[in-house]
């Protein structure tokens, strides 16, 4: 009687795990049920890097209506189809990834926009590449988040931003004392810290002074002693400890020194409660998008957004540009996609709109006309184009936050 | 010069460990429980600081040293003193679970950004090549003069020798008269008067605030007091100002900086191998 029992238990669990086979196997497309074409990004919409993740969530979502605009009133070359967008807050924690992701996807996100910072990125690009989902990033700007074919960024990658930065040094800061100060537990960091230190010419490199601190660390009373004599500062690291070193150096950094970032230190000047008009030296940071832009396609952009949204307590920056051109880069490609006779609907999968998106980008002719970047075209936009593994082309503009303040 | 600026400023900081060392050390030799929820408490008394700032920075300091104490005491009353008596690692897991909820609630109630408090300008003093900030100079002080202080409130009144009395043996000095429970409270009292110090001069060193603010200082405040012998008052000072001063050289060197809190931690365990008790720690007897 118990061996019958046995074996009857094991043929159920056998059916079972069959069962289970069969329901994980299926390619289930939560897309089939949508009416819109839905884009999906995961990014900190609170927390310390709230300030990226709001804006691109904002930024997005006017180039969407302004897609949907045209869409509506229909014409030549449109697709005949509308778009909608959704946000997951990850807070800028890699470990939140799994459950955006996760809802992202079973909510019928055809395509994403990726992670707005690079750890939670790191994660993303791995869950994106198992469904086979297509990426732009608008500012995860990790060297790995390209890894797979179906990823592509829109701002540069920290190599980049490193290297283009020491090719400003070098161009600009001979003869002068170099500083770094970064975060030696943070990918973003130390990548960009690498290539800067690769690209920097020896003369700028001998005697070139460095101090580091890690996450939690609050007290940089050292690091700004280490720091002190320097001429120009490299701060590969976002805004909050920047600001923190800022406040600490007051009156102990050299008032004429000059602190440059990378993209991290966008949204310094928009700190609540830190006034970077108390800080005597320059402040400027590599960009590929000027915030304070009088002319161009920047402009143009920055008035719709202003307009929009409140630019005292959700301000434009970078991150938000970049998403902005991320939507109509895809939008351009779509259509380019369809020109060429590819078939897709709104309930086309995930997998099938990136291999249409990432054939289109990776084609050599396909120039996307953007607010980021430096305007070289007539109507004041730039060219942007990826190359085959994922990073962006374009030329980069240096953004001074502040000039230095004599009067201090 | 520059090194003797890293000492300064390693000092200062460590002013600032020691303060939040004595926190953990007196409650351990009091009510021999580790109190963990103590580096949560530097930050509520960061964030008091915060929202009357705008009145009066005088006001927000003595506001957030009353805040600290009721929050001190009533955590305590309700958290603790129920489970005094039974085991250790009961009472271990509130402390950890009321150090999750003091940092949840300032999440819920200020959001987790970052914010900046800036109590005042401070200039910084200059001695030729020698250039040190005010800020620190003087939580330095401060630092020494809570010290002192406390060392000759133990040492020198009648309520600091109960606690001393309470710390070494417990029923002998209730047989003595002594109220335990009143030592209990005031320990806690004056235990979280100094972490709300510790919150404002950390602050005035780097002025933001966030709701795991206190979680490292509280760690490595934690360790000092273990490095100095845990229940030792002047232990706990030692241990601070060690660390202190070890995290601000090593910071201060490029090679080594990345390496700063594993050395930290390093040092811990070296000390603890050697000297089980840690450095000032008493040897107990154990009765067979």
């Amino acid at each position: 009687m118990k061996k019958t029992f046995a074996k009857l238990l094991c043929l159920v669990l056998a059916v079972m795990l069959m069962v289970t086979c069969f329901v994980s196997c299926g390619e289930t497309n939560y897309a089939e049920n949508n009416t819109k074409i839905k884009i999906g990004v995961s990014g900190p919409l609170s927390g310390g890097a709230a300030v990226y993740g709001i804006a691109v969530k904002n930024a997005a979502q006017i180039a969407i209506n302004e897609i949907n605009a045209i869409e509506a009133a229909g014409g030549a070359g449109t697709l005949g189809m509308q778009f909608e967008f959704v946000a997951k807050d990850d807070e800028h924690k890699a470990t939140n990834v799994s459950t955006t992701y996760s809802s992202l996807y079973e909510s019928g996100m055809q395509i994403s926009l990726g992670t707005v910072t690079t750890a939670p990125g790191l994660e993303f690009k791995e869950l994106a590449n198992d469904d086979n989902v297509f990426i732009l990033t608008p500012s995860a700007s990790g060297d790995d988040i390209p890894e797979y074919d179906n990823a592509f960024q829109m701002c540069f990658a920290d190599s980049n931003q490193g290297s283009a930065s020491a090719v400003y040094f070098n161009e600009n800061y001979q003869g002068k004392q170099i500083g770094i100060f970064y975060k030696s537990d943070e990918d973003y960091s130390t990548g960009i810290r690498k290539t800067f230190l690769d690209a920097l010419d020896a003369s700028l490199k001998n005697g070139i002074k460095e101090a580091s601190f890690q996450e939690g660390d609050n007290d940089f009373s050292s690091q700004v002693e280490a720091l002190k004599t320097c001429d120009v500062i490299f701060m590969p690291i976002y805004y909050t400890p920047a600001s923190q070193f800022m406040t600490k150096g007051k009156g102990i950094v050299k008032d004429d020194a000059i602190y440059y970032g990378c993209d991290g230190l966008d949204g310094i000047d928009a700190i609540d409660g830190f006034d970077i008009t108390t800080v005597p030296q320059e402040v400027s940071y590599l960009s590929h998008f000027n915030s304070g832009a009088t002319t161009g396609a920047a402009k143009t952009f920055i008035d719709k957004y202003n307009a929009a949204y409140n630019e005292e307590t959700e301000p434009l920056n970078q991150f938000g540009a970049a998403a902005y051109d991320c939507v109509w880069a895809i939008y351009e490609a779509l259509k380019v996609a369809k020109a060429n006779g590819k078939e897709f609907d709104v309930t086309t999968s995930p997998a099938d709109f990136s291999e249409i998106l990432t054939e289109v980008f990776t084609s050599d002719n396909f120039t996307f006309h953007g607010v980021t970047g430096k305007a070289v075209n007539a109507d004041g936009t730039s060219n942007i184009s990826w190359s085959d593994d994922g990073f962006v082309n374009k030329e980069a503009v240096k953004y001074v936050v502040k000039s230095a303040n004599s009067a201090q | 010069m520059e090194f003797i600026t890293t000492l300064v400023n390693g000092l200062s900081l460590g002013g600032i460990y020691a303060m939040i060392a004595l926190g953990y050390t007196m409650v351990y030799g009091i009510a021999k429980m580790l109190n963990f929820a103590h580096g949560d408490i530097i930050m509520v008394g960061g964030y008091t600081i915060l929202v009357f700032l705008a009145i009066n920075p005088i006001v927000s300091i003595v506001a957030a040293v009353v805040m600290c104490v009721l929050l001190g005491v009533s955590i305590e009353k309700v958290a603790y003193k129920p489970l005094r008596g039974s085991s250790p690692l009961a009472v271990l897991i509130t402390a950890i679970g009321m150090s999750y909820f003091l940092q949840s609630l300032a999440q819920i109630i200020f959001g987790t950004a970052p914010r900046y408090v800036i109590i005042a300008e401070f200039g910084s003093l200059e001695l030729g090549a020698l250039k040190i900030g005010h800020g620190t100079l003087i939580t330095l002080a401060a630092a020494v003069c809570v010290m002192v202080l406390l060392n000759l409130f133990v040492k020198y009144t009648k309520i600091g020798r109960a606690m001393i009395a309470v710390s070494e043996d417990k029923d002998a000095a209730r047989l003595m008269g002594i109220d335990i429970n009143m030592i209990i409270t005031l320990t806690f009292a004056i235990g979280s008067a100094l972490a709300a110090l510790a919150g404002l001069f950390s602050l005035m060193n780097v002025p933001t605030i966030m709701p795991t603010y206190g979680a490292l200082p509280g760690i490595k405040a934690f360790t000092a007091a273990v490095i100095g012998g845990i229940g030792s008052i002047p232990g706990a000072m030692l241990g601070g100002i060690l660390l202190g001063v070890v995290e601000c050289i090593c910071n201060s060197l490029p090679g080594v900086a990345p390496y700063t809190t594993a050395i930290e931690f390093a040092i811990l365990i070296v000390i603890l191998l050697v000297k089980p008790t840690g450095l000032l720690g008493k040897k107990r007897r154990e009765k067979v």
